[in-house]
């Protein structure tokens, strides 16, 4: 195999792990989303921070329908610290077996 | 006092697949039942024009289709996707989940949205393994929807999404030229985006769409493999692994293939 054609396998490897890793994290997007008392929220950083952060129990908040749901705080907290915890568990594993791939 | 019984929603996936001389829908429909089948638990009905016996569904419903598009230049390719708006009236179901029979359901997330209240909901956003998807159709930059997926109750709203698609497929040839859309050949996609924004008052604000991207692979396939929750996926020069995930496969004559048929029988045990 010429230099070039070596160069040009090794660009192809790392632009294919590129389009892997992205396809992996639009599907962990997807997987962060969960349902709770009939609307619809993507699991954050931020609203993990929020829900731990506020001084009252009961609330409205914005789902991703831009509806107003109410919302048991302590509930929505754990149920989203668990699913978090979960789904970058999962994210992990897979971006592991993908990157391995990569040096088939 | 009188006791009353709360009855349970019916749900269910519903496919439409009609042949043509190049290709078997119907066999397509089949595999990708298997899919939907082992991956939701839930019942599958067909919708078609062919004679079926012994197969994996558990409703035939027969329906005569007459309508017949050819692809620009090629008089011979034809495909057969009309009367897609009779979904709403021939589903058994209370809650549908109505898919193209190359939509490959490998991952339940569909279900999630059924926890909340709605009339519709369409796959609004698409992308492939390398880009995001034209996310508009027309010279007005209309919001595309996907008829690819769509998930509907029966109510009052659904059926005038329906209703309202099957009068655009009647008179297409005024509604593609009123939005100023391309292309003479009848879509569904398009037929459902006009009657989306025409029931929600032209406001293209109003959030009907499925909430994350549907994944399609418009390329030719050479195999599908699965291994420990990554599915491999290897076109003419490129391979994908991908985490299992559901994917809208373009390719039919790979659909077709006994390579395919040994990943559905993988998925499904």
């Amino acid at each position: 195999m010429s230099d070039l054609e070596n160069i040009t396998n090794q660009i192809r490897l790392a632009t294919d792990y590129q389009v892997n890793k992205r396809i992996l994290r639009e599907k962990i997007q997807t997987d962060l989303q969960i349902p709770h008392n009939g609307g619809l929220f993507k699991v954050s950083i931020e609203l993990i921070s929020f829900l731990n952060s506020w001084d009252q129990d009961e609330l409205f908040l914005e789902d991703l329908y831009q509806n107003p749901i109410k919302i048991d705080r302590k509930e929505l907290l754990n149920k989203c610290r668990e699913h978090y915890q979960m789904v970058m568990n999962t994210w992990h594993v897979q971006h592991e077996e993908i990157r391995r791939a990569r040096k088939v | 006092m009188k006791k009353y019984v709360v009855q349970e929603k019916s749900r269910g996936v519903l496919l439409f697949a009609f042949n043509t001389d190049a290709v078997n829908y119907v066999k397509i429909a089949e595999r990708s039942a298997q899919l939907a089948k082992s991956t939701l638990g839930l019942p599958i009905t067909l919708v078609t024009d062919s004679h079926i016996i012994n197969s994996i569904f558990d409703r035939v419903i027969q329906v005569d289709n007459f309508l017949l598009n050819y692809k620009p230049g090629q008089a011979n390719y034809v495909w057969r996707n009309g009367d897609r708006y009779r979904a709403y009236e021939l589903s058994p179901y209370d809650e549908t989940i109505l898919i193209d029979s190359d939509y490959l359901i490998l991952d339940d997330s569909i279900l999630k949205l059924f926890e909340q209240d709605f009339d519709y909901r369409i796959m609004t956003h698409n992308q492939t393994p390398d880009n995001d998807w034209n996310e508009t159709m027309g010279i007005f930059g209309l919001q595309y929807q996907w008829a690819t997926v769509i998930l509907f109750k029966k109510t009052k709203k659904s059926k005038m999404l329906f209703d309202l698609a099957g009068r655009i497929q009647r008179n297409y040839g005024y509604y593609i030229n009123l939005y100023h859309i391309r292309g003479s050949q009848f879509r569904n996609d398009y037929a459902f985006t006009i009657s989306n924004n025409i029931l929600n008052g032209y406001n293209q604000e109003m959030t009907m769409g499925i909430p994350w991207k549907m994944l399609t692979f418009a390329n030719g396939i050479n195999s599908l493999t699965i291994k420990d929750k990554i599915v491999t996926i290897k076109e003419s020069n490129r391979a994908y692994l991908i985490p299992k995930q559901n994917i809208h496969v373009m390719d039919k004559n790979y659909l077709l293939t006994d390579n395919f048929e040994n990943f559905v029988r993988t998925v499904c045990g």
